[in-house]
């Protein structure tokens, strides 16, 4: 629902808002506590008809450290490309980037995310490069998956798995590895209502338990950002807005209701 | 307001409306005949279909004797021959069982023995058919068949039973039948005894000979029956003990198996921990190619392809369509997965990406029993040669 009709009002003249980089946290001017910085960036894909095609234009934002923020925008703007670079899977071509390591990335899409044929394997596959004993990373697998109320499936393939549950496999995989940065790609599209508020809390917890783990979550609904503690709104490879929850919230309601006006009157 | 837009279309109006102004779906279309639901545009559709899909015969129909001889015959090819619909929902229906997956819920005698004596298993029971007296072998069939029956659940090895008879049976007539029909004729190369001014050889007091069945010119002999119950036997054990391993061990037991038993190479410099990675990632991979061919699979039959108004080229396009993005899935599918092994921390060297693989639960009862049966099986396959040959 959301998404359409943001996707739709993009494409109207919309009066033009100032980007506030003036962060609303308590934060603000120390650059220690930034989790993730980036200045100016920008990123293009060269096109098989070989023009340059740009995808992330001028992108300037600063997260601090501690906070679960979130990215919203219609479909298309570059959420996913922006999540890429910021997990170092993608360079940007220009601009000014630094993000806290360790990082971790969920996939938008949990088949390309759950690499091992069982869901305590594929836990495990990412904690192999730490040097931990066994017992150590069966822990740890046990915790994540119960962090994500997948402790009962163990032992279960993942391709029996539902759409919903490889993705709480995926987020698990990332939780386990305890990084300073979660990215998160749009966990939640698979998810029923109960189950997404589930790992939204799972998420919560997570970032409760130390004080220097991040998290940046792609999502498309509106009701996700009561749990933020802040929200990056983009379109077409621009960052719109950039604040507080509550302000990108108003802000969004404001560009709905300016649609659904233009469409009644 | 798509729909609205097309209505007050100044194309409505018109008796043929020319292709620019046709109504997009809002998916761009696979195929180009694809049924689209939208009831408004549907009588639209089906007047640019008629249009499009028979420019050749409709030419052909006008100037007969011009350039129509070509394409005549294709009014003689019977259309839909390959009944194109049901391979699809074939192909979507086949796909779906699990072949060969791992199955957790009734645990059985067989997931609580060790991994690796299931392996050695598996490789006794592939070299034994080839090695042993024919009793021993039918025995080993009869015996696969049981166990799978006692072990799986019924639809399961109802399926994979019925699957592996037919294929070894089919094996078993072919070569039974075909060793040494033919050639009777070819290697007479040594001439008949009362050439040579021999007497003719005594025939065997016991009965013996060497042709045990005539049907017309085929004939079943000692050796078609050798071969065939040779290479029967083996196909069906192999798939059928295959099978019976897949269901009853983990991915990640049967690495540790391997591991268990090839590790001892690791001097001779066989890259021991590329193979098991190897072999887990396949594991999955297996299973992700499954479910791409089922949905793309899926995703034809859903379309409704009016598959009446297709010529037989067209199908064999769409097919060709099929093959094709089913291939660029998979690619897709595997960049994207060796992109989430970098973004998890792997770097290429599988030394030091360490696995924890476990050996699993397994009782001591059932590995000694099994151990037990397994001797007792070489044995009585090693005896059976001198006992009864
Ligand atoms: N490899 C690529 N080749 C061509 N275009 C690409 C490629 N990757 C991304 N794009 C384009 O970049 C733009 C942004 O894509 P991206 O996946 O980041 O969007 P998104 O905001 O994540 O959308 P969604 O909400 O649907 O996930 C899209 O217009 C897309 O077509
Ligand atoms: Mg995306």
């Amino acid at each position: 629902m959301n998404q359409s009709s943001l996707a739709a009002v993009s494409t109207f003249k919309l009066p033009v808002l100032p980007i506030p980089h003036s962060h609303p946290s308590r934060n603000c001017g120390n650059i220690d506590n930034l989790a993730i910085e980036c200045h100016n960036m920008c990123y293009s894909i060269t096109t098989k008809q070989g023009r340059l095609k740009p995808i992330l234009k001028d992108c300037s934002l600063s997260i601090p450290s501690g906070q679960l923020w979130m990215l919203l925008g219609p479909n298309g703007s570059g959420k996913s490309t922006l999540l890429k670079i910021f997990a170092g899977l993608l360079n940007p071509n220009e601009g000014f980037l630094r993000v806290k390591k360790p990082r971790s990335f969920v996939f938008q899409n949990p088949d390309h995310q759950v690499v091992m044929p069982t869901v305590k394997d594929d836990v495990a596959f990412g904690l192999s490069k730490f040097n931990l004993t066994y017992d150590e990373i069966r822990s740890r697998v046990a915790r994540a998956l119960d962090a994500v109320g997948m402790y009962d499936y163990l032992q279960r393939p993942v391709q029996t798995l539902s759409g919903g549950q490889k993705q709480r496999v995926a987020i698990a995989g990332a939780l386990a590895e305890a990084c300073k940065v979660l990215l998160l790609d749009e966990l939640t599209t698979f998810l029923d209502e109960a189950d997404q508020v589930g790992v939204i809390k799972a998420v919560k917890n997570t970032l409760a338990s130390s004080e220097e783990i991040t998290a940046l979550w792609v999502t498309h609904r509106l009701e996700e950002l009561e749990y933020a503690d802040g929200a990056v709104y983009m379109e077409e490879g621009k960052v719109i807005m950039h604040g507080d929850a509550s302000s990108i919230m108003d802000f969004i309601e404001a560009r709905q209701a300016a649609y659904i006006k233009q469409i009644y009157s | 307001m798509f729909t609205q837009l097309v209505h007050a279309h100044p194309s409505a109006k018109l008796p043929l409306p020319s292709p620019l102004y046709t109504v997009r779906p809002s998916t761009p279309p696979i195929f180009k005949h694809q049924f689209t639901p939208n009831s408004r545009t549907q009588f639209f559709f089906l007047q640019h279909h008629h249009q499009k899909l028979r420019p050749f015969i409709r030419c052909a129909a006008n100037s007969e004797g011009v350039g129509g001889n070509k394409l005549n015959w294709e009014k003689w090819v019977p259309r839909n021959f390959l009944a194109a619909d049901k391979v699809f929902r074939w192909i979507s229906e086949a796909t779906s069982s699990p072949i060969g997956q791992y199955i957790s819920s009734p645990t059985t005698f067989l997931h609580s023995v060790d991994s690796r004596i299931k392996l050695a298993w598996l490789l006794v029971l592939v070299v034994l058919p080839a090695r042993s007296h024919i009793s021993v072998r039918f025995g080993l069939v009869i015996f696969l068949a049981l166990l799978s029956m006692w072990m799986q659940p019924k639809q399961v090895w109802v399926d994979q039973l019925g699957r592996v008879t037919l294929l070894s049976g089919i094996l078993f007539i072919m070569l039974g039948l075909g060793t040494d029909s033919a050639p009777s004729l070819v290697f007479s190369r040594t001439p008949p005894p009362s050439i040579l001014g021999l007497p003719n050889l005594p025939t065997s007091l016991e009965g013996y000979s060497y042709v045990i069945m005539k049907f017309g010119p085929l004939q079943l002999t000692r050796k078609g029956l050798s071969t065939a119950s040779t290479s029967a036997c083996l196909t069906f054990t192999i798939f059928q003990s295959a099978s019976l391993c897949l269901t009853s061990t983990t991915p990640e037991q049967l690495a540790f198996a391997l591991q268990w038993f090839i590790h001892p190479l690791k001097h001779l410099g066989l890259p021991v921990a590329e193979i098991i990675l190897t072999l887990l990632l396949s594991l999955r991979f297996i299973t992700l190619v499954f479910d791409e061919v089922r949905n793309v699979a899926l995703g034809i039959v859903s379309r409704r392809i009016n598959w009446q108004l297709l010529t037989t080229m067209e199908t064999v396009d769409v097919f060709f369509t099929y093959i094709r993005r089913i291939f660029r899935n998979i690619f897709s599918h595997s960049e994207q997965i060796s992109q989430a092994m970098i973004a998890r921390g792997f770097r290429g060297d599988c030394n030091s990406h360490k696995l924890f693989l476990s050996a699993g639960t397994s009782s001591a009862m059932a590995n000694i029993l099994s151990l037990l049966c397994l001797v007792g099986l070489i044995g009585a396959a090693t005896w059976s040669k001198y006992l009864l040959s």
